[in-house]
């Protein structure tokens, strides 16, 4: 009969409004960041579908996600039939063509090489405006680069915004939402209101490296090394001032094996390359780490040893940086 | 917002629309209370999200479901309205045709004893009872706003759920706590499902042919939440549920009367937030947290006559707490003498009924376990006739009696 829900509008432009439809996210790259993006969007009641680059990595972060929302049904933040209905609407592939009918867009890629990864995230942002429709908001999670930078290999860059999520997604309630220098009005409400839905604080910033959070928790991070290397103090004196004293969430080692070393030193890098300023040089220490693979959480060691998830000890001390 | 120049329908033979308005859905009912009849009703669902739709039935006609976007409430009630006057599934030719809204509105904390026409006063006072009922006021006022926007001379009540327990004594709604809490936050116990609450009792006096005035009364609304209420001479004096609806009675989900140490001592043994822990007392516990099994009282009964452990503990646990209730409001009253059950629970369980009644002959109750026997959802009595106690079945009908208010402060207006 082809009776439809606009029959009824009253006001008979909201037939045609459409836009700002918020139906369906697509999600590139689930390493961590990816992974915990994907599992809050559909959290909230939005379908998501992310792209990784094997069946297999697929598979597994399907699994990691799995197991995360298990965990937050042992800790009583959530039942078995939410966590059916979250899982149900999330969807794993490898092609690009499955993200053709998604609103919005986030790249959330993880590259393992040295150097700078604009050309990486690029042909990512390339990739997802050959197949997504022309009201498609592109966002990037990196914090580091500029988005104008990525933005301007889109045909359209004003559709392009920064949408910065800061570790863990699942848990911090701000998302910086960052504007281009061609980013238009429609996306930046647009990403205002997705961040909205998410039940998170939307923090507005025109684009600049590192933005709010990274900019001023790098230096921190820095510091704390240079600290280290005086051998003023052990790594877990240091991060329980701050901690403790501060109330931060994590001190500065703690957070820096979260985010991964080998993140830290290549944002660092990127700050340095864009500031020029020796606050954001990276600290010898992180340099070392890197390079014996102390990576961090993710590999059980960095600053500290992990077992279980859990810290066991200091991986290194004060004075084999004298 | 300006609520002057209302138009009032000089005969009281009126057609009402009832919203209920949630975080994420409305649900509508067309009343034609000339007729004593419902028009048309309906439910607007995922308000704001994806995949939102409405379910719309006119009354003797098949229901349609129609999806599409629904950006807030307000776009959801212009959809209503477009679908109540359209020739399609409508019954109403023209806006003018509504002579009034009723609206359920959750918290009127202790300013409102009585349902009201809304006003800017009453919207203001609404906006103040929102730190009381965060997740619920915010979108009662969203109906009304939308209402006053599209249909702005039509005049709009405001129907309380705590409202009808605002007759309770201050020795029974006080809570133990320092009294400057009381004073600076409000903390005291509201109660809720007060619609339904007094909507059976003063049903109960109806089938009775009694004046309301002179029954002590016990209505039990079992639900997926639940409440009771003593009603003394039409009065609600006590209450289960508190502050927030998680007081009181085993309820599907949620762990009713709790030691405040049990909570404290969770979150600290399993380190979690408030948040969580509120998650915990609304959404593991009850009779799902107990059996393990649902929270849908149909499955815990078919568990039970599978002989499952927890399923039998869980329905002794649930049904022990509402003795426990029907004694505390026998010795509040001084005598009982009515007990009304209902709610979906309360409505269809006839074990339920049957085990919260067992052994109270010492309150002079005499149980007639045939006429309990297979009865769900009709209104009837379920003791023997030489009962002392009157135990009835009364289905619940909240949209009904927000409408009856709505009719009675709109009609008062040409007065």
């Amino acid at each position: 009969m082809g009776e439809s829900l606009a029959d009824y509008s009253l006001k008979k432009k909201i037939k045609e409004s459409g836009q700002g439809q918020l139906k369906l996210v697509g999600v590139i790259g689930g390493g961590t960041m990816g992974r915990e993006i994907i599992q809050i969007v559909s959290q909230r009641g939005i379908n998501v579908v992310f792209i990784d680059l094997t069946k297999e990595r697929v598979e597994s972060i399907l699994k990691d996600i799995d197991t995360a929302l298990s965990e937050i049904i042992n800790k009583w933040g959530l039942t078995q039939s939410e966590k059916r209905a979250i899982m149900s609407r999330i969807k794993g592939t490898t092609e690009y063509n499955d993200i053709r009918d998604c609103d919005l867009v986030i790249e959330s890629i993880s590259i393992r090489q040295r150097g700078s990864s604009v050309d990486a995230r690029q042909d990512v942002f390339k990739k997802i405006e050959a197949v997504v429709s022309p009201a498609t908001v592109i966002a990037s999670n990196n914090s580091s680069l500029m988005i104008s930078d990525l933005a301007s290999a889109l045909k359209h860059p004003e559709r392009a915004v920064g949408l910065s999520f800061i570790t863990p997604p699942t848990t911090v309630k701000i998302v910086e939402v960052v504007r281009g220098l061609e980013t238009n009005d429609k996306t930046y409400d647009f990403a205002i209101r997705f961040v909205k839905m998410l039940d998170k604080k939307p923090i507005t910033l025109y684009e600049s490296p590192g933005n709010i959070s990274t900019r001023l928790i790098i230096t921190l991070i820095n510091e704390a090394c240079e600290l280290l290397m005086e051998g003023v103090a052990s790594v877990q004196c240091i991060d329980e001032t701050m901690k403790i004293g501060y109330g931060l969430q994590f001190g500065p080692f703690e957070l820096a094996d979260r985010v991964g070393l080998d993140k830290v030193l290549k944002v660092m890098n990127n700050l340095y390359l864009e500031f020029g300023s020796d606050k954001f040089k990276s600290s010898p220490i992180i340099k070392r780490l890197v390079r014996a693979n102390f990576l961090g959480k993710k590999v059980l060691r960095g600053f500290y040893k992990y077992e279980n998830d859990k810290i066991i000890s200091q991986a290194i001390s004060a004075t084999e940086f004298k | 917002m300006e609520f002057n120049n209302l138009k009032i329908n000089k005969v009281s033979l009126m057609k009402i629309i009832v919203l209920n308005c949630g975080s994420s859905s409305i649900k509508y009912q067309l009343f034609d209370m000339a007729r004593k009849e419902v028009l048309a009703k309906g439910l607007v669902d995922k308000v704001g999200l994806p995949g939102s739709y409405i379910k719309h039935e006119k009354c003797g006609d098949d229901s349609v479901k129609l999806e599409g976007e629904i950006i807030d409430h307000q776009a959801g009630i212009e959809y209503v309205l477009g679908l109540l006057t359209s020739k399609l599934r409508g019954n109403l030719k023209s806006f003018d045709e509504i002579d009034a809204v009723g609206h359920r509105v959750v918290h009127g904390g202790e300013k409102f004893q009585d349902s009201v026409l809304i006003n800017t006063e009453v919207v203001d006072k609404v906006k103040e009872c929102i730190d009381l009922a965060p997740l619920h006021n915010p979108p009662n006022l969203k109906g009304i706003y939308a209402i006053q926007e599209i249909l702005p001379n039509v005049p709009q009540v405001a129907v309380f759920d705590t409202a009808f327990h605002q007759t309770m004594p201050r020795h029974a709604y006080m809570y133990a706590i320092p009294y400057s809490l009381y004073a600076k936050y409000g903390l005291r116990r509201y109660g809720f499902h007060g619609t339904s609450h007094r909507y059976v009792a003063q049903r109960a006096a109806e089938i009775l042919k009694k004046d309301l005035c002179d029954l002590k009364i016990v209505t039990c609304h079992l639900g997926n939440g639940a409440s009771m209420t003593a009603v003394n001479c039409g009065k609600s004096v006590d209450t289960s549920m508190g502050l927030t609806p998680v007081e009181g009675l085993i309820m599907g989900t949620r762990t009713g009367d709790l030691d405040l140490g049990v909570l404290t001592h969770i979150m600290q043994k399993e380190e979690i937030d408030l948040q969580t822990a509120n998650t915990l007392i609304n959404k593991h516990s009850g009779i799902l947290g107990i059996t393990g099994i649902s929270s849908d009282m149909r499955e815990i009964e078919a568990a039970r006559d599978k002989n499952d452990e927890r399923a039998i503990l869980g329905l002794q646990m649930y049904n022990y707490r509402i003795r426990k209730y029907v004694g505390a409001y026998a010795a509040v009253m001084g005598g009982i003498d009515v007990l009304v059950f209902t709610g979906g629970v309360g409505e269809n369980s006839p074990s339920t009924r049957q085990e919260v009644c067992k052994d109270f002959e010492f309150l002079g109750l005499l149980f007639d376990e045939s006429k309990n026997k297979g009865l769900r959802a009709k209104e009837a009595i379920i003791s023997q006739d030489s009962s002392g106690v009157t135990v009835m079945v009364v289905p619940t009908n909240e949209e009904l009696m927000i409408a009856a208010d709505t009719e009675r402060i709109v009609s008062a207006l040409k007065k």
